[in-house]
């Protein structure tokens, strides 16, 4: 423990108030907006309601947007999940070209969106082919997929490798062994890896704005309908969102934290 | 004993094509497109249509154009004085939690770290009614009687897009600290009092040089984002607050000038990579951990 | 099972990765039934030599014959042989019952026998209760038993066991040496255990296996090693022992004498030909234990020299007395002698006159 004398503690303890007084505030107004409403920079507090997610459930445009934010999340996750597992697999242990290829693989997280956007969406349009929920499942892809490479790579190498030197010892084949010694140990950290690309390809905004045709996500729905100011339903819509990705993020949360049985190693 | 066994695991043996598999996936959709792009920068428009015959032109036109460099300078400063402040308030507030004890450190930590899970435009729209001239921030201000009337030093200008973007990454900031702070070895602060430190010079002298790289991964990590980001300025910063990401995002829009677009993004690129370096540079750990 | 009979022979087996070479031209037979162990330093290729035969490493070159076929290319998962592995490698996320049946059920054996051949397995290795446990539920020992179960439960003609008990801590590990000789001796299949400890090995093995530097350098029961080695290494690793340089003098029926700076030593050279044969003038080492080493009475006649206590060590049951003799006092001795309960019969600083039997002494080429 650190040693802090009284009165620092109270002025650390004060600049982290206001740090989460600043960080919560934009979380806070729409979430006060979708029960009371606001006019003017005032809420009116005495008449709660629930109308905004009434709102909501009869808003076509948002709830399709909604729809396709989730078949790409999915779509995305299925392709970064099987393919950043099987590159993890790949480099595992290797040396050669392995710092390149991770290189490559950790460009589009490192590159500021807006570059990955642009150099994708003239990609697209040389090789013909047209904006759609595609490209943009390519585009989320490609971003998360260092993510799932991370996590699993990161489990495989906490891997004791007498494991699979116990497996072959024991008779195993090379597929038996995946199958019942590989797989089994990587599922969570996959299945952590896959709720945080999820996650971030819920949100993601410059990339999608960048690469989506005329079918788009949430994010980008939202960016369009915010130059005309929301209507109060947007407010129900990210309430529900928050506390959605709250959850997730504490699923994911524990998916990745070492289980004890990785511990038996000495 | 056969230490130069352990390397090489005897898991699989791929074939070629597997190989070919492995590479192919990040190879097109990551590293083609950076190529073209980075191509694209030396070609040039004519009547709407895309010239492909190489050119320095739009380097030239960067470098010579008084619209170009000025706002890139003033966009490196924006992003930098983000950064400056994100880190003066995520210093205190890492350390702080450093001083919890046991799971509320990190009951705390994830609870500064929840924010970052709202959807980002919405937090922009959120930010944006806040600073709005009938927003929170001067209705308190006048409630608080430190203003007359509501101020437009935070509608649609540079300060605008300044504090959007503090808020938007602080939390990017307390997390690099936070780790390289929980990093330091609670002996090596023992030992600095038992010789007869002060709390005030043990934090100068131990924690904060060994917290150091720390805050260099959290200013890189912060300039980076914030130097990438279009949409804030976009939405936060109205007519004054132009941003190098912006004339960058419009000459694929409005503008429509891929190719000179395309060359803006190299030089914000380089400068990326040499906050990145910089961030890799400084923000290894020197031994801190025993 | 035939102890006579040889299980497995590797014959000049070299091992090297890339360019740096860990085993030189490696010959060992191991007899079916029995308990071998492989000692040696850390670095001494023990480890190898148990990779190599279990299939985990390709040789470099020789060949390694089971029952006299050429198994050397047979892939790991096709030999009769099973590991325990120095980490045991149990499979995280499989109960007990699914680690020791794993090697059944890789081989599609009917779920019923499995079930059967399981419960007998950890029976044996006294764990019956604990089928359904995660190996992450099982303490140090009990890991280890179910290390051991699920290498023999397939049967095979060779257990392999890497260093099993470095992990445990003393108590546990004496009573784990016990319990591996007598599933040993029950199963009556051929061990084959690498261990850095020379205490374990003298306890467990039938025959030992000392390796230093990728070579073999001895290879014998723990009594023939600990009174004959027949190198300088075997020598000083292999317990306590007080090692005199000199030159060979004359042989003399079983016996043969070697100048030192102690003067002049007669050693046993019994049943060891190659000493007998050694040319005289040639260097070597006088070496005898600290327990035959004793203070001189009056009717001990050969082997006699003085020393000074320099230091006196209290170990419990027998205290170690450090000596220097011959000239300039270079030559550091060690006599171990019973503790007294009313103190030690020798003080710190004292001269005295020494003494072992040549019986009890013998010769080491250097």
């Amino acid at each position: 423990m650190i040693v802090v004398p009284r009165l620092s503690t109270i002025l650390l303890a004060a600049v982290t108030g206001v740090v989460a007084v600043l960080l919560y505030s934009p979380l806070f107004v729409p979430i006060v907006s979708s029960f009371f409403p606001v006019a003017r920079g005032e809420v009116d507090w005495s008449s709660p309601t629930v109308s905004t997610y009434v709102a909501l459930a009869g808003n076509h445009e948002i709830l399709a947007a909604l729809r396709a934010t989730l078949v790409v999340g999915l779509c995305t996750v299925v392709l970064a999940v099987v393919s950043g597992t099987l590159l993890a697999l790949y480099y595992h242990g290797r040396r050669a070209g392995r710092s390149l290829l991770q290189f490559i693989v950790f460009l589009p997280f490192l590159t500021p969106p807006i570059i990955s956007g642009l150099a994708l969406l003239i990609f697209f349009r040389e090789i013909g082919l047209e904006r759609s929920l595609l490209t943009v499942i390519v585009g989320h892809t490609v971003f998360v997929l260092a993510i799932v490479y991370r996590t699993v790579l990161t489990r495989l190498q906490s891997m004791s490798r007498t494991l699979v030197e116990a497996s072959y010892d024991l008779g195993a084949t090379k597929w038996q062994t995946f199958w019942r010694v590989i797989l089994p140990n990587l599922s969570s950290a996959m299945a952590g890896g896959a709720i945080l690309a999820f996650a971030l390809s819920f949100d993601e905004t410059m990339i999608t704005i960048l690469v989506t045709g005329t079918q788009t996500t949430l994010p980008v729905r939202l960016w369009a309908m915010m130059r005309l100011g929301f209507s109060p339903d947007i407010n129900a819509l990210v309430a529900l969102i928050l506390m959605f990705t709250v959850l997730l993020c504490a699923l994911a949360a524990r998916f990745l934290v070492p289980r004890q049985i990785a511990t038996q190693r000495s | 004993m056969s230490s130069a066994g352990l390397g090489r695991p005897i898991a699989f043996r791929w074939s070629p094509l597997v190989t070919a598999l492995a590479f192919a996936l990040p190879v097109v959709f990551v590293l083609a497109p950076l190529a073209i792009f980075l191509v694209y920068s030396f070609f040039s428009v004519d009547q709407g249509q895309i010239v492909y015959a190489p050119t320095l032109a739009n380097y030239l036109r960067f470098f010579t154009d008084p619209v170009f460099l000025p706002v890139f300078w003033r966009t490196i400063v924006l992003c930098l004085s983000v950064a400056a402040i994100s880190i003066l308030l995520a210093y205190p507030t890492a350390y702080f939690l450093t001083t919890l004890h046991g799971r509320w450190r990190y009951v705390l930590l994830m609870l500064l770290m929840v924010p970052l899970l709202m959807s980002y435009v919405i937090k922009i729209y959120a930010i944006r009614s806040i600073l709005g001239l009938n927003g929170f921030l001067n209705k308190a201000l006048v409630g608080l009687g430190i203003i007359a009337e509501p101020s437009t030093l935070f509608v649609f200008n540079m300060n605008a897009i300044l504090l959007t973007l503090t808020l938007l990454l602080i939390p990017f900031a307390i997390l690099p600290i936070f780790l390289a702070l929980e990093r330091i070895p609670q002996v090596l602060l023992s030992a600095s009092h038992d010789l007869g430190a002060s709390n005030l010079q043990t934090f100068l002298r131990i924690t904060l040089p060994l917290s150091l790289p720390g805050v260099a991964s959290a200013a890189s990590f912060v300039f980076v984002l914030a130097i990438g980001d279009f949409l804030t300025p976009q939405m936060v910063g109205g007519i004054s607050g132009f941003t190098f990401g912006r004339i960058l995002y419009s000459q694929f829009g409005t503008a429509f000038n891929w190719p000179f677009g395309a060359a803006l993004s190299v030089a914000l690129a380089m400068v990326v990579i040499a906050a990145i370096l910089a961030g890799e540079r400084f923000g290894r750990n020197r031994g801190a951990s025993l | 099972m035939n102890q006579n009979c040889d299980l497995l022979t590797l014959r000049s087996v070299s091992k090297s990765y890339g360019t740096v070479p860990v085993l030189y031209d490696i010959d060992l037979a191991i007899r079916d039934g029995e308990f071998l162990t492989v000692l040696g330093p850390s670095g001494s290729g023990k480890t190898t030599v148990l990779r190599l035969i279990g299939g985990l490493e390709p040789l470099t070159s020789g060949e390694i014959r089971l029952d006299g076929q050429d198994i050397s290319d047979m892939p790991i998962n096709r030999r009769p042989f099973n590991t325990v592995f120095q980490d045991y490698a149990l499979f995280p996320h499989l109960t007990v019952a699914g680690n020791v049946g794993y090697g059944l059920s890789v081989r599609h054996v009917a779920r019923k026998e499995i079930a059967e051949r399981v419960a007998k397995a950890l029976e044996l290795v006294q764990l019956g209760r604990f089928t359904e446990r995660f190996p992450a539920q099982l303490s140090g020992g009990q890991r280890q038993r179910v290390a051991l179960a699920r290498a023999l439960i397939c049967q095979p003609r060779l257990v392999l066991l890497d260093e099993p008990l470095a992990a445990l801590d003393l108590e546990l590990r004496r009573q784990m040496q016990e319990f591996l000789k007598s599933i040993q001796r029950e199963v009556k299949t051929t061990f084959l255990f690498v261990t850095h400890d020379q205490e374990e090995a003298i306890g467990m093995a039938d025959r030992i296996c000392v390796m230093e530097a990728g070579h073999i350098r001895q290879l014998g029961t723990p009594h023939e090693l600990y009174y004959k080695p027949n190198c300088e290494f075997v020598a000083r690793f292999f317990g306590e022992n007080n090692l005199v340089a000199g030159t060979l003098g004359e042989t003399r029926g079983e016996f043969r004498a070697i100048e030192t700076a102690l003067g002049r030593l007669v050693c046993s050279v019994a049943d060891q030909p190659h000493l007998k044969a050694a040319a005289t003038g040639a260097r070597g080492f006088a070496a005898f234990r600290p327990e035959a080493l004793h203070l001189a009475g009056d009717g001990d006649a050969g082997n006699r020299f003085s020393g000074a206590i320099a230091d006196l060590a209290f170990a419990g049951s027998s205290t170690v007395a450090t000596i220097t003799a011959g000239g300039d006092a270079a030559q550091r001795l060690r006599l171990r002698f019973p503790s007294r309960m009313d103190g030690s019969v020798l003080r710190a600083g004292e001269t005295v006159a020494l003494s072992f039997a040549p019986h009890e002494g013998h010769l080491v080429l250097a």
